[in-house]
């Protein structure tokens, strides 16, 4: 077939040398012309046309990092030139990962794919290598649960690494899910216990996944294990030691709301069921044991040793599921919402806490109040659940999402779990006003587009615009915004403001990826393989993705795929083969596939 | 009544600076954040709504781009980058094309090289004249009195001529904007008593503008710089042209100084001075938001406004020292730029000096008779039929 290749950009990419491929395209076979047409090119669908007629070129190809923006017109253009506009092939640099070190040879490849005619995930397929039987699972949330129990269940080791200090993940925080409004606790704590009490699993919480070397099939995998101080399998949780730590911090499971000591449990169903200490904040570590020590000196069960040291060790697998989840977005960082400054300006994950029966206040939701802190003999705002009740809660969807200032992508969850906390609002404060702010409706799954009638339904006011800021007047936040149907600006005082701030790769997403040599996309998310066909593969071969890491999604979502990467490891443990590391796969050995693919 | 929409309204609009009208999702931001946005007049958002379905019969009507002083917050804050303030200042350059009968507005607006060529021309013309009459009629080393190169009753009599036809023009145009937002094209009936009732708005938007000091809306209110140099630049050109018009023979007369009109003279050049070199250095330095996208009329306006009031005091300060003849080449020059920027002003950004404030006017009337239709209190005059 005679082939066209016209190299076109939307914008400047500096990694990549342009020339050099065309170049390289320019030696293919059956190539008639080669065109490097620059960045964001005038393209005239007509003299494209006379330049496949005078060429009488059968194929295109259109090469760079967003081909598909070009494609229209010289689809025309072949239309145009009465030839097949079905040849019009794209050779998308973006796509396929040409990035990184491999970046030319990559491109080049992807080029030749297209110009033979060949999907280039067909030709680069690399071959299968020998496969260990355990499975690392870096995160223990919903995900990577998931994944251990289908793992394990078919009889096949699993070591799960948590970095906190129980499994649970964010799940664990949340009071209801949407749009079942099942208990959240309900369906993931017997999950946990299973985990925590399989044979097949080797749980290591409080650890961290530090080094990796190795190849697809059999990677070591170096764990540091941080002394939890507390010996697990002795420990009764009677909460004497917590009793009579003297350090008091913010807590990590309760948003921030509550306070925790240095020596604690994140909540009364953790799994592993055993307290720990946090290090950096006890005072017998911090002095190298000469203060306090009172945690060693009243435990009943005599497990706490303070100095215990951080263990590294080093296990072998043959596949690596990543479902590290996802952090929620510096509210801080949008001055105009006032986040950290005005009392009752809470984050989603906040509101989570305070409206969950194993919160701060029991469940009830209430404003903070000023209470005098005996210790620093300050007045701080703080939940006390004798508060008064909000009468009015403003919630304010896309806070950071779908905003180029912040993340241009739309978070997935906010919208319904900000309806989830309207029903929540309506049903435990009957009496009082909740307004939801919104600028579209994203209600997309099963029983989503239900969940919202229903709560316009029980009297929550959805209104269509943004709020562009939150000031205080007497106490209450004053919400300024416009409403998009009505045509108005609308300006009223709310008891409290939930913010629907968006999702974040969790931290320490790069340092991970780098030591794992994983591709992220522009957002920071872990890059799978492709998106439609191979959505919990990724660039290296036997690792995998599952759950919110890769992109936001919602429990069931997260779950599903879970369930898909387990599949997927089954079948290489099964088989005794995994895929290979697609990025081993040399350039002459994909131009001899792809050649042989179209000789098919 | 139908609706008439010009789907191309949008692509018009690019030719006079707005390019990411599309880009908005109208989550009503802009709007809110807006400190002169109010009850009747919700914009930023409204208009790019009429632009994005191209409701071209609501825009011209619509008195919102001339409540705008473009602070730029609401560019600022947007979520998308469609750049809602640079929007509104496009829409009051396509209204002043609007406005304008004669098409020059359009014209000079959609491109910057055919109002660059018409400024020159009329400069070149200018100057072969004056030169012409002054080489004709007297002497090139006088520059006052009897036998002076350019005498001060002429210049006198031209600036009127040439004052008339400004404000031939520009009355046109206020007659069409009034037309178009409350009169004929309105569907909001107006009773004639309110424009009474309200017409000490004029001078206060004219001479204070009030609402750009408003802009800022910080808690540490310091001195908003934007609205000083900007009343300083068109308190010192309303003086200079009240001067210039009435008292150039005093003006001319010398060399010792005529301090009861050369005070203010003294004072207007001050204030177009550092006005022009303010906004001059923030568009160059891009440093504000409303300074990022400086379109061509912008440039011509500042630059030509800049070279009036520098040559102006130079020709000042030469005529005192003795060099009459130099005096005299820079009163050429002077004047090669004054009549054309004097020319093209009803048909450039320098309208909105007058249609602003107007606009104000307007809308405080309109807003009342709104109020008043909403209440329920009769008007003097029957409603119209409201479309």
């Amino acid at each position: 077939m005679r082939t066209g290749i016209f190299f076109c950009q939307v914008e400047e990419n500096n990694r990549l040398n342009v020339t050099a491929v065309a170049k390289y395209a320019a030696n293919l076979p059956n190539v008639e012309t080669v065109q490097e047409l620059g960045i964001q090119p005038r393209l005239d669908a007509k003299d494209l046309a006379g330049q496949v007629h005078s060429g009488n070129l059968e194929r295109i190809v259109i090469a760079g990092d967003m081909p598909g923006y070009f494609k229209p017109v010289f689809t025309k253009a072949m239309a145009l030139a009465g030839h097949d506009p079905l040849e019009v092939r794209l050779a998308s640099f973006r796509e396929h990962g040409a990035s990184g070190s491999t970046t030319l040879e990559r491109a080049k490849a992807i080029v030749a794919c297209a110009a033979f005619g060949v999907p280039f995930a067909l030709a680069v397929e690399p071959a299968k290598t020998p496969v260990q039987p355990t499975t690392l699972i870096i995160g223990a949330g919903i995900a990577g649960i998931q994944a251990a129990l289908e793992i394990a269940d078919a009889g096949k080791p699993v070591c799960l690494v948590e970095r906190c200090g129980t499994i649970g993940g964010h799940m664990a925080m949340f009071d209801k899910t949407f749009p079942t409004l099942d208990c959240s606790a309900c369906i993931l704590t017997p999950k946990m216990v299973s985990v925590a009490q399989h044979e097949m699993i080797r749980l290591l919480t409080n650890s961290q996944v530090i080094a990796l070397s190795g190849s697809p099939g059999s990677y070591r995998v170096q764990i540091k294990c941080k002394a939890r101080m507390v010996d697990v399998d002795a420990c009764v949780a009677c909460n004497i030691c917590s009793e009579v730590c003297p350090v008091e911090v913010a807590s990590e499971f309760d948003a921030g709301i509550a306070r925790r000591k240095a020596v604690y449990i994140p909540f009364p169903q953790a799994v592993p069921n055993a307290y720990l200490v946090d290090a950096e904040n006890c005072l017998y570590v911090q002095s190298a044991g000469k203060k306090c020590g009172a945690c060693v000196k009243k435990c009943p069960k005599e497990c706490i040793d303070l100095t215990q040291k951080d263990e590294i060790i080093e296990i072998e697998v043959g596949n690596i599921i990543i479902a590290t989840g996802y952090d929620v977005l510096q509210a801080e960082n949008i001055e105009h919402y006032g986040y950290g400054i005005l009392p009752n300006v809470l984050t989603a994950l906040e509101f989570e806490r305070l409206t969950n029966a194993s919160g701060p206040t029991g469940g009830k939701i209430v404003a903070k109040s000023l209470k005098l802190n005996k210790r620093t003999k300050l007045e701080e705002w703080v939940f006390d659940a004798n508060g008064p009740a909000p009468k009015s809660i403003a919630i304010i969807h896309c806070v950071g999402s779908r905003d180029q200032n912040y993340n241009s992508y739309c978070s997935r969850v906010c919208c319904m779990y900000s309806l989830k906390f309207a029903h929540l609002v309506k049903e435990k404060l009957p009496g009082a006003d909740c307004y939801e702010f919104y600028i579209d409706m994203r209600a997309f799954g099963k029983g989503y587009e239900e969940f919202f009638e229903r709560i316009k339904h029980e009297g929550t006011f959805v209104i269509r615009g943004r709020t562009a800021a939150i000031s205080e007047l007497n106490g209450q936040m004053m919400v300024t915004g416009e409403d998009i149907i009505q045509d108005k600006l609308i300006q009223f005082p709310v008891d409290m403001v939930l913010l629907a701030v968006g999702l974040i790769p969790a931290h320490g997403t790069e340092e991970l990826s780098r030591m794992l040599g994983l591709t992220r996309d522009e957002d920071g998310w872990f890059s799978e393989l492709n998106y439609n066909g191979r959505p919990t593969d990724t660039e290296k071969g036997c690792i995998y993705v599952a759950g919110m890491c890769q992109s936001p999604k919602d429990i069931p979502d997260a779950v599903a795929q879970a369930s898909a990467v387990a599949a997927g490891v089954l079948s290489s443990i099964s088989s005794g083969k995994g895929i290979g590391h697609r990025g081993s796969v040399t350039l002459s050995e994909i131009e001899a596939r792809a050649k042989n693919l179209q000789a098919k | 009544m139908a609706i008439r929409v010009n789907p191309k309204i949008i692509d018009d609009l690019e030719g006079y600076g707005a390019e990411d009208v599309q880009l908005c999702y109208h989550c009503g931001n802009c709007s809110a954040v807006c400190p002169h946005a109010d009850e009747f007049n919700v914009f930023p958002r409204r208009p790019m709504r009429y632009l994005q379905m191209g409701l071209e019969r609501k825009l011209e009507t619509s008195l919102e781009p001339w409540l705008c002083y473009y602070c730029g917050q609401c560019s600022d804050q947007c979520p998308r980058g469609a750049e809602p303030g640079e929007t509104m200042m496009s829409l009051r350059r396509w209204l002043i094309s609007r406005y304008d009968i004669t098409g020059i507005a359009r014209l000079f607006f959609k491109s910057t090289k055919v109002e660059l060529a018409a400024v020159i021309i009329v400069a070149l013309l200018t100057g072969i004249f004056f030169l012409g009459f002054g080489l004709w009629q007297g002497d090139i080393n006088v520059y006052d009195g009897s036998n002076a190169f350019l005498p001060s009753s002429f210049i006198h009599n031209f600036d009127l001529a040439l004052g008339f036809l400004v404000a031939l023009f520009i009355g046109l145009s206020a007659f069409r904007f009034w037309w178009f937002s409350m009169g004929g094209k309105s569907a909001v009936p107006i009773p004639w008593w309110l424009y009474i009732k309200k017409v000490y708005l004029l001078p206060w938007h004219f001479f204070t503008q009030k609402r750009f000091a408003d802009c800022e809306k910080e808690t540490t209110r310091r001195i908003y710089l934007p609205w000083l140099a900007h009343l300083g630049l068109m308190l010192g050109y309303v003086t200079m042209l009240f001067i210039v018009m009435v008292f150039v023979k005093q003006l001319q007369a010398g060399p010792e100084i005529n301090w009861s009109v050369h005070v203010f003279g003294y004072l207007a050049s001050l204030g177009l001075l550092i006005g022009a070199v303010y906004m001059l250095r923030g568009r160059l330095k891009k440093n504000r938001t409303q300074y990022q996208r400086s379109h061509g009329s912008d440039w011509i306006f500042l630059v030509l406004l800049f070279i009036i009031a520098l040559t102006g005091v130079t020709q000042h300060i030469l005529h005192r020292s003795g060099l009459l003849l130099a005096a005299n080449i820079v009163y050429i020059v002077h004047l090669m730029v004054v009549v054309p920027w004097l020319l093209r002003m009803p048909f450039t950004k320098w309208a909105h000096m007058f249609l602003r404030p107007l606009g104000m006017y307007f809308s405080a009337v309109r807003n009342e008779a709104l109020t008043r239709q909403r209440s329920g209190i009769e008007t003097t005059v029957p409603a119209r039929k409201v479309a």
